[in-house]
């Protein structure tokens, strides 16, 4: 294997922005998530649960509302008073309608999906008619007199329940006067003078309204008398978030102290047929608020202010008891936000709104293994580069000789020359860059720092040649057919012939950059793709998808490799296949061709390809094998995948030069102590 | 006792009474003698007769005059006829000094308007609220430079944010901006915000540090540790700097008198 180097870096400050809302699609299986600083992703949840599109935030876009309309689209409202369709093909904002409501706090489609329900801070609900390719207004229910906190449709569509401070409202939605206002106590059986806030209400089709407060109370009513049928005091804080799962048997709700509690109507006694709602399992995987809940056919979503994402199945739901019934957490990205110049050692971090530049350190200290050895220079921070606008940056990329700086946001593209003299750095940005460029999903600089590679969000790649102080536009490859899965990702090989982008459902393309033509498509899998490399040399493209197959695709040849389709044949080891997170980063090692370097979140892999495969019966994770044991058994359990899990939690590693890795860490602890603070515990004895 | 006189006054008070209407110059004085003649002491009657006597003594020379009533009330409608007259004059005259002022105004007014025809383009146009996106060719021409003058003003005033107005006109070469009431959206977004600050954090929510939070294991633990953040990293990072700063440049002066 080689002994390495490593710089550990830790010094990346990143922070995931809270989840706010969570809203699930059925028919496919995917999950729309918005976060407080306005990005809003989409998970695909079949295919292991990855991050396959994103639409980047926006400063004044703080998304108070998310839900998914017929035929697949997806609307948002906010703050600003606006509602938005996205365009999940293009990737971007298809257009923004105001309300005239002020800023809007709830949104509801209609159960047949056509009409869409908006509750504002000016204490009217507006009915949107959704046509096919935009909204309508079309009328006004009544005005009430507080702010709209919270909105649920009956599934016929008849009537509409609006929950407010203070007071929930009954809407009939043919007339639009409000048929029944039930008050809600502020404290459960007391009196309080903080105000209660609805933060949830759900309407089942039997006329139970229930409905969640900032008192802690989760209470049935009934809308056709507007009378309180049972009370439910669960938490000492606010419970946020309420879900009804489809069959409305159970539901899901959030609460501020980071608890989640699953309620379920089962019969009163064994073998009668009178149901009643019970609180029956309570899941604590978060510390801080459960701002959104989600309830999928199998599992239990939530999210909150501590970024985590939590997909909990739930056991009696599922069919085959496997690994996938297990507790998904997903806490860090599914992308890279770190790229690395490997002749001058600089690695650059992106923000949402800046991109920092650090040079790492350097040591002349030898040691043995395990070492931790001496910095003789610390690492530098030498460039803090904020983004102009308000919009958050997409992606960016350093080039591998450190002179160029690219990043994107979503109407501009920016494109910055470094110049290095002793020990400072000067900045010059290229300017009129041209507008085809902006909102790229995807930039790459080539090996040599000479041409520059750009993924737009139409499907286009844009090849530009670099010179000294300006650049030229070569060529642009037109988009292929086939819709847009996932974000796109882009190769290039070291000696600068080939590159190959992903994203479509088409499959991998590989484009002859000498010839300026497409030269192959790599068969489409039905999962996406999550890291791409080609190999120096032998021009191996290597492709991880999402359920962590990885294959090796020969360019030159135009065929699978001998080593991928022998791993195929045999199959991963059932842990290799039972990983969490997605493989991020591949690259290679420039003296030895049989090794494949890739990591994920919690674990980096040297593969061997010289070395037998592993089979189900062997150990996966070999600890490393102590010095004083025979060569025999040495031999005997050393198979081609060779695993550390030292450095965790990764988030980019990544090999500089022959003897040295740089791995770039972000402990949990570290993004803990910079969230929101949380609600207070009390516990006995402290 | 006082002793009773005959009063010349009686004779004429009655006299006047019955007259009937009395004119309205000797109305006072007849109304003076009716009251004084009523009662019987004389210590009144006194003065009267003086004022009597002086009166009778200027009017012993003439008769009487005898204002009729008709005289009287015509007199009384020319006097309120004059007053009519003056507060009439008055309001018209304050009427045209207004007509005047606005007219004024109104042409000081048109004076910093745009010219009639762009105004009449704007508000016919109406401010369209479906921002398209920026596919087409021209309009992505357009979205450029509406980008491009919005990041100007940007710059300018961070605070000021402008609405923008679907492009109107033929010719390409200037963009119409139009501030709506863009103070009163943002005001309204501030109070929604801290609304939901307030709510979820303000006071009377049962809030915690993080330190405090992360702290509560290690507090019940059998062998009690510190607190999760028990150093304080960011306490004195100018006065750790300036430290920094003088041992480097102490080890560069000791290395100079080292090697003389």
């Amino acid at each position: 294997m080689g002994e390495f180097k490593v710089h550990r870096v830790r010094f990346f400050n990143y922070i995931p922005s809270g989840i706010r809302c969570v809203a699930y699609n059925n028919q496919s299986n995917r999950l729309a998530v918005s976060r407080t600083d306005g990005t809003v992703e989409i998970y695909n949840l079949s295919a292991n649960y990855f991050q396959e599109k994103f639409f980047p935030g926006h400063e004044s876009r703080a998304t108070e509302a998310l839900c998914w309309a017929k035929g697949q689209r997806l609307f948002s409202a906010g703050l600003n008073g606006e509602i938005i369709e996205y365009d999940l093909q293009a990737l971007n904002i298809k257009y923004a309608v105001d309300a005239f409501g002020g800023p809007i706090w709830s949104m509801a489609v209609s159960p047949h999906g056509s009409q869409l329900l908006v509750g504002c801070e000016d204490g009217s609900v507006k009915l949107f008619q959704i046509t096919p390719d935009k909204i309508q207004f079309e009328r006004n229910f009544d005005r009430q007199k507080s702010r709209i906190l919270s909105l649920s449709w009956h599934p016929s569509g008849t009537h509409v329940a609006a929950g407010s401070i203070d007071y929930i409202s009954v809407f009939d939605v043919k007339s639009g006067s409000a048929v029944h206002k039930m008050l809600v106590d502020r404290q459960y059986m007391g009196v309080s003078k903080r105000k209660c806030i609805i933060w949830g209400v759900a309407f089942l089709s039997d006329g139970t309204v229930i409905s969640v407060d900032s008192a802690g109370k989760v209470q049935f009513w009934d809308s056709a008398t507007g009378t309180l049928v049972k009370n439910h005091l669960i938490a000492n804080a606010d419970v946020q978030s309420i879900a009804v799962s489809d069959q409305e048997d159970s539901f899901v709700v959030g609460t501020a102290e980071g608890t989640v509690f699953h309620f379920q109507l089962v019969s009163v006694t064994s073998n009668s047929s009178e149901k009643q709602w019970v609180r029956t399992k309570p899941f604590q995987h978060h510390t801080h608020d459960v701002r959104a809940v989600a309830h999928s056919p199998t599992a239990l979503i939530s999210g909150g202010t501590d970024t985590h994402l939590v997909i909990r199945p739930l056991m009696e739901k599922v069919e085959v008891k496997n690994y996938d019934a297990a507790l998904r957490k997903i806490t860090f990205p599914h992308r890279r936000l770190i790229s690395c110049s490997k002749k001058r050692q600089l690695l650059l971090f992106q923000f949402t709104h800046h991109l920092e530049l650090w040079r790492l350190g350097s040591t002349v200290a030898t040691g043995k293994n395990g070492d931790t050895l001496p910095l003789s220079r610390d690492a530098d921070h030498l460039l803090h580069l904020k983004t102009k606008g308000p919009e958050n940056i997409i992606c960016s990329c350093i080039s591998p000789c450190g002179s160029w700086i690219a990043y994107s946001t979503t109407s501009r593209f920016f494109l910055y020359r470094l110049n290095y003299e002793h020990d400072n750095i000067s900045l010059q940005r290229v300017s009129k860059m041209p507008a085809f460029l902006r909102s790229a999903l995807q930039i790459l600089f080539s090996e040599d720092s000479a041409k520059l590679f750009v993924a737009s969000n139409q499907g286009s790649l844009h090849v530009i040649r670099l010179l000294e102080g300006s650049f030229k536009h070569l060529h642009t490859f037109q988009p292929q057919s086939g819709t847009v899965e996932s974000m796109c990702l882009l190769a290039v090989s070291p000696d600068g012939n080939w590159l190959a982008s992903s994203g479509t459902s088409a499959g991998v393309h590989v484009y002859n950059i000498k010839h300026l033509k497409l030269h192959c498509t790599v068969p489409s899998y039905n999962f996406p793709v999550t890291a791409l490399a080609i190999a120096p040399n032998t021009n191996n493209l290597v492709i991880a998808h999402s359920d962590q197959q990885v294959f090796e695709y020969s360019i030159p040849d135009k065929q699978y490799t001998e080593w991928s389709r022998t791993i195929q044949k045999q199959g991963f080891h059932y842990l290799w296949l039972q990983r969490d997170t997605p493989i991020t980063h591949i690259s290679f090692h420039p003296k030895r061709p049989m090794h494949i370097l890739l990591h994920d979140a919690y674990m980096f892999c040297i593969i061997d390809k010289s070395l037998p495969l592993p089979n189900d019966k062997t150990l996966l994770y070999n600890p490393l094998p102590p010095t004083n044991e025979s060569d025999v058994i040495r031999r005997r359990t050393a198979h081609a995948f060779k695993i550390s899990k030292i450095y965790k939690p990764l988030l980019f590693m990544d090999l500089l030069d022959e003897r040295t890795l740089v791995a770039v860490e972000r402990p949990l602890d570290d993004i803990i102590a910079q969230l929101p603070p949380p609600i207070k515990k009390k516990k006995f004895g402290t | 006792m006082v002793q009773l006189r005959p009063r010349a006054s009686r004779i004429p008070a009655s006299a006047m009474v019955e007259e009937g209407q009395p004119p309205s110059e000797e109305e006072e004085e007849a109304e003076h003698g009716l009251l004084l003649g009523q009662p019987s002491s004389g210590a009144a009657a006194e003065p009267l007769e003086e004022e009597d006597e002086e009166g009778d003594d200027e009017f012993d020379d003439e008769a009487p005059e005898e204002l009729t009533f008709a005289s009287a009330q015509a007199e009384a409608r020319e006097e309120e006829r004059r007053v009519r007259e003056s507060v009439r004059r008055d309001k018209t005259l304050l009427k045209e000094k207004r007509k005047r002022r606005e007219e004024l105004f109104i042409e000081q007014k048109k004076r910093k308007l745009l010219p009639d025809n762009i105004l009449e383009k704007l508000t016919t146009a109406g401010p369209t609220n479906i921002k398209k996106p920026p596919g087409k060719l021209k309009e992505a021409n357009l979205q450029k430079k509406k980008e491009e003058y919005e990041k100007g003003s940007d710059s300018q005033n961070a605070k000021e944010r402008v609405q923008k107005v679907q492009f109107v006109g033929q010719n390409k070469s200037y963009v119409a901006l139009r501030l709506k009431d863009q103070d009163l959206r943002d005001a309204r977004q501030q109070a929604a915000k801290a609304f939901i600050q307030n709510s979820l954090y303000g006071p009377g929510t049962n809030r915690t540090t993080i330190n405090k939070f992360l702290s509560l294991e290690n507090k019940r633990l059998p062998v009690k540790k510190a607190a999760a953040q028990f150093l304080n990293n960011a306490w004195g990072t100018q006065k750790k700097q300036n430290a920094k700063r003088f041992k480097r440049r102490w080890m560069v002066r000791k290395m100079k008198t080292s090697k003389k």
